[in-house]
């Protein structure tokens, strides 16, 4: 029998995908936005359950779900970021609790909804590709989906229309008396980077159980990512993502799937600890 | 622009009654409601600690519907003494400090009669103290890691009050040592989230199925943060195991299962209970190889089986799982019978009733040992359980056979 180790790779290049689809939205939050928005996985839970409720109703598509929670996540971001993000921006220890608890609250709203017990979407049968590799399909949707909006955001950061953005991240004063309206800019980017966390959702609820706490998971590693990975470099971030899925599951064959774990937060603190501001930080950034 | 202090002060003490009013309310409506039945004083209460948030919400949830359906059954059949039983739960939110604090809250405040639960093993050993510091009968229904019986029998005048009508992982071990006998397996791949109990029941089971000359080809525990599901799977697969166990109770069964068939469509899977008992999740269960769930009890078994699953699905809309709701059922049961028994609720006089006595529950006729474990297993008279296959219309009972 062939090694498993090429299997256990690609499967580290997928889980890579979904770590960088989840961090895509939280490199916005962090960047533009600079709160610590603990409620990401709630939006990536309301993601995956608009794509069981359009299951439910016939269309087995997260690729169908994906825009319709993106549009019902962005109205929900909207309204958080404009009625509780903005208001309480400036005081730092109360928007990590608050949006705990804006978390916490979805949970078990979900939980009343739709009940604990865990929920499945038909994932399809994965394809066969060369040496007997199982080429999982929502794997590639991760992997394809989060190249794809990870380089659109780099394209938007990098073109006009992201100038806003780029100066609300860099010098937030400047940007007001450019005459900006940087309250609504950053709801609306609150607002974007939810939509995006609900998009993952759908695009990854044919990978594994549907349940009301499936999102903390996800939130903890983009954290991380977005975090290690410096928020000046979109490329560093889809790089970075990449390089931990294959890490952590190279590890989890080699050591043991416990260890995967403490392995890959280990490294992290290395890399945190070599680089404090991130892997990538531009030169003459203003913090 | 001046301010007066004083109008301030007085803005900040409106502002901190209204709040103090807000959180008053919200706590009497969302937190304290669901948690205290109505009781009045002719009433007798069994506390029953399950959690009902967090990640072990799904057991939980269905741990208390089960004790409910229970305690609906006693009333119907005219309570104890003439009273009517309630149940009053406390939300131990998977986490040993919560499930203690519930526990002292239901003995102290709410006047409990006597306790069933916890639901994870931490947690009941937790419990365990409370119940033997008040005095109190706890009933433990789920919880199976050896120390709570091994407390008993060490520290009898302690923990007397302790007993389990669930299988210890011994008892639980033997029962999938037979289950893989009977299927022929020789080789088998353990796979299971890296909690206590988990880990337990592995080395027990590889001790129990030595002697049939049947050896494990893989072992791994995940973590539940980060479960590495991929390189599980494969590794699990490329073992050549005749059978995957998956021993996790929880939502991450269901998607280790649904990485297993990607990897090994072919390679037959047995869940040791929980959430693979779902009938719920039938429909999308990947079935290319088989599927075996262990439970306490299921639709067919006996007659007492049937009619409480059917009583269940009927209060619920779906069928119980098997195990996080029918041990529940069946400790409530268990304790209501020996209140009636015993003539009193008094923990002193129910402890020799339980002790000596015979409680058919749902699983079976259920009767303690000297360690008060219900007596679980392969033998006569023990209760046995079921092995069931899923199939497209539902599950059948495969083991033992009938």
């Amino acid at each position: 029998m062939a090694s498993p180790l090429p299997q256990v790779l690609l499967d580290g290049l997928f889980a890579g995908g979904t770590y960088a689809l989840m961090a895509a939205g939280m490199t916005l939050i962090l960047g533009v936005v600079k709160v610590i928005n603990l409620s990401h996985g709630a939006f990536f839970t309301l993601g995956a359950y608009v794509a069981y409720a359009l299951a439910e109703r016939g269309v087995v598509s997260p690729l169908a779900a994906a825009p319709l929670a993106a549009v019902i996540a962005f109205a929900f971001g909207v309204f958080l970021g404009k009625s509780f993000i903005n208001p309480v921006r400036s005081h730092p220890f109360a928007l990590p609790v608050g949006t705990l608890a804006c978390a916490l609250l979805f949970e078990q709203a979900a939980q009343m909804v739709w009940g604990p017990h865990p929920l499945l979407i038909g994932s399809g049968a994965p394809w066969v590709g060369p040496g007997g590799l199982v080429i999982r399909q929502w794997g590639v949707i991760a992997f394809l989906s989060s190249a794809a909006l990870l380089g659109g955001l780099k394209w938007v950061l990098s073109a006009r229309p992201g100038l806003p953005l780029r100066l609300i991240a860099e010098d937030e004063e400047i940007a007001g008396s450019l005459g900006m309206d940087v309250d609504a800019i950053r709801y609306l980017t609150f607002g974007g980077a939810c939509a995006m966390a609900a998009a993952a959702g759908a695009l990854l609820s044919p990978s594994g159980a549907v349940t009301p706490t499936m999102g903390r998971a996800p939130l903890l590693l983009s954290l991380v990512v977005v975090i290690v990975a410096g928020m000046d470099s979109v490329a560093a971030i889809f790089l970075l993502s990449i390089g931990l899925g294959i890490f952590g599951n190279a590890c989890a064959w080699l050591l043991s799937p416990q260890w995967s774990y403490v392995a890959l937060l280990a490294a992290v603190c290395l890399l945190l600890s070599a680089r404090p501001a991130g892997i990538v930080v531009l030169a003459g950034r203003r913090d | 622009m001046t301010v007066n202090p004083r109008s301030l002060f007085r803005l900040r003490h409106h502002l901190v009654t209204r709040a103090a009013l807000i959180l008053y309310l919200f706590f009497s409506v969302f937190i304290a409601a669901p948690c205290v039945a109505a009781s009045p004083s002719d009433t007798l209460k069994i506390g029953v600690l399950a959690p009902l948030s967090g990640p072990y919400a799904a057991g939980g949830t269905s741990f208390v519907q089960a004790a409910t359906l229970a305690v609906e059954q006693a009333n119907a059949e005219g309570g104890v003494f003439g009273q009517r039983i309630t149940i009053v739960v406390g939300d131990t939110q998977g986490r040993v400090d919560v499930a203690k604090a519930e526990a002292l809250r239901l003995v102290s405040r709410e006047k409990v009669s006597a306790l069933v639960g916890a639901y994870l093993s931490e947690e009941t050993v937790g419990v365990m103290e409370v119940a033997a510091a008040q005095r109190m009968v706890l009933v433990v229904p789920v919880a199976a890691t050896a120390e709570i019986t091994d407390k008993v029998r060490r520290e009898y005048a302690r923990y007397r009050y302790v007993f389990r009508v669930g299988y210890s992982l011994p008892q639980w071990a033997e029962m999938i040592a037979a289950f893989l006998s009977d299927r022929k397996v020789r080789r088998y791949a353990f796979v299971g989230a890296g909690i206590r109990w988990n880990q337990e029941l592995g080395e027990t089971l590889e001790r129990s199925v030595a002697p049939r000359g049947i050896t494990p080809s893989y072992t791994a525990y995940y973590s539940p943060g980060n479960p590495a599901f991929d390189t599980v799977a494969v590794a699990a697969a490329a073992s050549s195991p005749d059978i995957v166990i998956l021993a996790d109770p929880g939502r991450n069964s269901v998607s280790f299962l649904k990485r297993l068939r990607e990897s090994a469509p072919a390679l037959p899977a047995l869940s040791v209970g929980g959430a693979l008992g779902d009938v719920r999740l039938a429909a999308s269960i990947p079935l290319s190889a088989p599927v075996y769930v262990q439970a306490a009890a299921w639709r067919g078994l006996s007659p007492a089986a049937t009619a409480y699953v059917e009583r269940y699905e009927h209060r619920y809309g779906a069928p119980p799982v098997g195990y996080s709701d029918t041990l529940p059922y069946d400790a409530v049961t268990v304790l209501v019978t020996a209140w009636r028994k015993a003539g009193t609720v008094e923990s002193a006089a129910v402890v020799p009733v339980l002790e000596r006595g015979e409680f058919p529950g749902v699983a079976g006729m259920y009767r303690f040992d000297a360690a008060h474990q219900a007596h679980w297993g392969t033998g006569a008279g023990a209760l046995c359980g079921s092995f069931v296959r899923w199939e497209r219309s539902g599950a059948r009972i495969v083991f033992p056979p009938r």
